[in-house]
């Protein structure tokens, strides 16, 4: 091995010879701390798979899986931005790109937008000088770092095993976190413990703790709740309960009510069940996981009696499998009338279904009481239904001050912004 | 003067290329120093190192970059992936992506392949690597990988320390005993 070596190393420069030398050096895997023992299966019994739980023997030659997703940075020349469909009038441009895994959007005081990801492991900075958009990379090497807000001069960053606050950071980029972890007491699981977090309208910072599976008893009560905190990490309490997965939420404009997605489980068949849109009418509340799903549907596998009962119904079924993700409602002046207070939702799209859905943004439009809700396509063309190939995944939406609204795509690592002109409409 | 103007036009060069982030740089050089463990055409002769040819290009691109942000920590891979652009990775991973896989194994033991086929089936493997476990998109092609670097990977798997790796497979392969998982290792090494 080191004749072969050296002949290669005089092939090449002394630098990449070294390198070569060390990188062999030490090939041999390191023993894994634990893994040379036995598997400790006779002590306990093993829990399921996440991704198996729940898939009957029916699907066992089923390929559904888990898209790809793509974290190697995607130029502007390569996204199709002219596939995009949206009503007459709107507008839609790359805003910005260059940010794998680009997830959660939350603006700072001074323009500045921070942006979460899941397995790259960042937070991106993302400025404007009024021309064009660059980024930097604010921390990096979390654990799927996906929540972002910002209040007060401070930015909240919480990874699934940590929360770090940065305060005044549009001012000091290099300023040191704050780390606020212990604080937080954040349960173990990482299986849908990634998050979305915000700052409600009373001040306090809501945050979802994810069912630890596909469909499953919870190890622990801890999961399959929305929770909120004063800024600090004092003063926890649980606000709902059954809520298997939400990453988006937003406040309704008038009520003031928490709405919020949440995915329904896998696994259960193409058209079953729906993912959601839920209000928090009141706290306490019992949104159906693990025992019956979109209000009514009593799960195949975690079973009791009266499975549904006291189940608070959704605001609207948003599809089987579609991943809904970010919600805003919007408030701005930039479009039409029929568009306030309309909630937006980001469909990230779907893999556990054989024909794709989702993939878009839609409106909601529901009275205050979530009662008679209609869902519309807004920005449709990421997916082609017709060879089901997929190109962008929308995830999030922001508001900006001019009414404008960015779309993060997570597939490219990219920024969109939606802009609306009455001229072209009254033109056509 | 001559060797002001080299210098110049020397730097120029060095500056453009520093700052054109989204072309590929050469990877000749760097190819050769991957292929000096993994082997020349990514089909590995070392133990406990993994092969790389014939794996899908994505899943390739993301584990060069989750190596060389530091999310994947490996000892053999430290400091290997350090400023290494994006339209570069993308490159190297198309080279090994597009290289043929070819077993590495040895001789085959009837009872544990038959074995390693059973498990691999009953645990649903099939499914995300697909039923010939050549892998697609962001999940490696198993089958023809080193038989010793199957069993080291899903031992961490298995072990929970598979940092920075799929939280879908880190829970695949639960419970599983030593024994099934030398079977499973023996069995892919010697596919195609």
């Amino acid at each position: 091995m080191n004749q072969r070596l050296i002949s290669l190393a005089t092939l090449s420069t002394l630098a990449s010879s070294l390198m070569i030398l060390q990188g062999c050096a030490t090939a041999p895997p390191p023993a894994p701390k634990a893994a040379a023992a036995p598997a400790p299966v006779a002590a306990a019994p093993a829990p399921a798979p996440a991704w198996k739980q729940g898939m009957g023997p029916d699907m066992a030659n089923s390929k559904l899986a888990p898209l790809p997703g793509k974290m190697t940075v995607t130029p502007v020349s390569e996204i199709p931005i002219d596939k995009l469909k949206l009503p007459p009038g709107f507008k839609i441009e790359v805003w910005a790109t260059g940010m794998p895994g680009a997830r959660a959007m939350a603006r700072g005081d001074n323009g500045k937008i921070y942006i979460g990801t899941r397995a790259i492991g960042r937070v991106y900075e993302m400025s404007d000088n009024g021309k064009e958009r660059t980024s930097r990379v604010v921390v990096d090497k979390l654990v799927q770092p996906a929540g972002v807000a910002f209040k007060n001069g401070s930015l909240y960053v919480m990874s699934i095993n940590k929360v770090l606050r940065y305060d005044g950071i549009e001012k000091n980029p290099s300023v040191a976190p704050v780390d606020l972890t212990a604080k937080f007491n954040l349960p173990p699981e990482q299986h849908h413990n990634w998050k979305y977090i915000a700052f409600g309208p009373d001040g306090k910072l809501y945050v979802p703790f994810g069912a630890p599976c596909n469909i499953c008893e919870l190890p622990t009560p801890e999961y399959a709740q929305i929770r909120r905190y004063n800024p600090d990490g004092s003063g926890m309490e649980v606000l709902a309960t059954g809520v298997r997965n939400t990453v988006g939420f937003d406040w309704h404009p008038t009520t003031k009510q928490l709405w919020f997605t949440n995915h329904g489980r896998d696994w259960m068949g193409d058209d079953k069940p729906n993912d959601t849109l839920s209000r928090m009418q009141k706290t306490g509340l019992n949104y159906g996981f693990p025992h019956c799903h979109e209000g009514n549907m009593p799960d195949d596998v975690v079973k009791k009696a009266n499975p549904c009962a006291g189940v608070e119904q959704p605001v609207a079924l948003m599809g089987p499998h579609t991943a809904v993700m970010g919600l805003k409602f919007y408030t701005g002046n930039m479009f039409p009338a029929e568009y306030k207070n309309a909630a937006f939702i980001a469909r990230k799209g779907s893999w556990n279904r054989n024909q794709k859905t989702g993939f878009d943004v839609v409106m909601v439009k529901a009275g205050t009481d979530g009662k008679n809700a209609k869902i519309t396509p807004f920005i449709t063309g990421f997916m082609n239904p017709a060879d089901q190939s997929f190109w962008g995944r929308p995830a999030y939406l922001l508001q900006m001050p001019d009414g404008s609204m960015l779309v993060s795509d997570e597939q490219l690592g990219a920024i969109y912004r939606v802009t609306y002109k009455k001229q072209q409409v009254a033109a056509k | 003067m001559q060797y002001l103007r080299i210098a110049t036009l020397a730097l120029g060069l060095v500056c453009s290329t520093a700052t054109s982030l989204s072309f590929a740089q050469d990877i000749s050089t760097k190819l050769q120093v991957c292929g000096a463990c993994h082997g020349p055409d990514g089909n590995s002769k070392i133990a406990g190192t993994p092969s790389l040819a014939g794996q899908p290009k994505t899943f390739l691109e993301n584990q060069l970059v989750m190596i060389r942000e530091g999310m994947r920590d490996l000892p053999a891979m430290k400091g290997q992936l350090d400023g290494v652009n994006d339209a570069t990775i993308i490159a190297i991973a198309k080279f090994y992506a597009d290289s043929p896989a070819v077993s590495q194994a040895g001789p085959r033991n009837p009872a544990l392949f038959e074995k390693g086929q059973v498990i691999s089936k009953e645990a649903l493997c099939g499914t995300c690597h697909l039923p010939n476990y050549v892998g697609r998109d962001q999940m490696p092609r198993i089958a023809a990988q080193r038989e010793d670097y199957l069993l080291y990977s899903m031992r961490q798997f298995r072990s929970n320390q598979a940092i920075g790796r799929d939280t879908i497979m880190a829970a695949s392969l639960y419970g599983m005993s030593d024994d099934d998982l030398k079977a499973i290792a023996h069995y892919l090494s010697q596919l195609k």
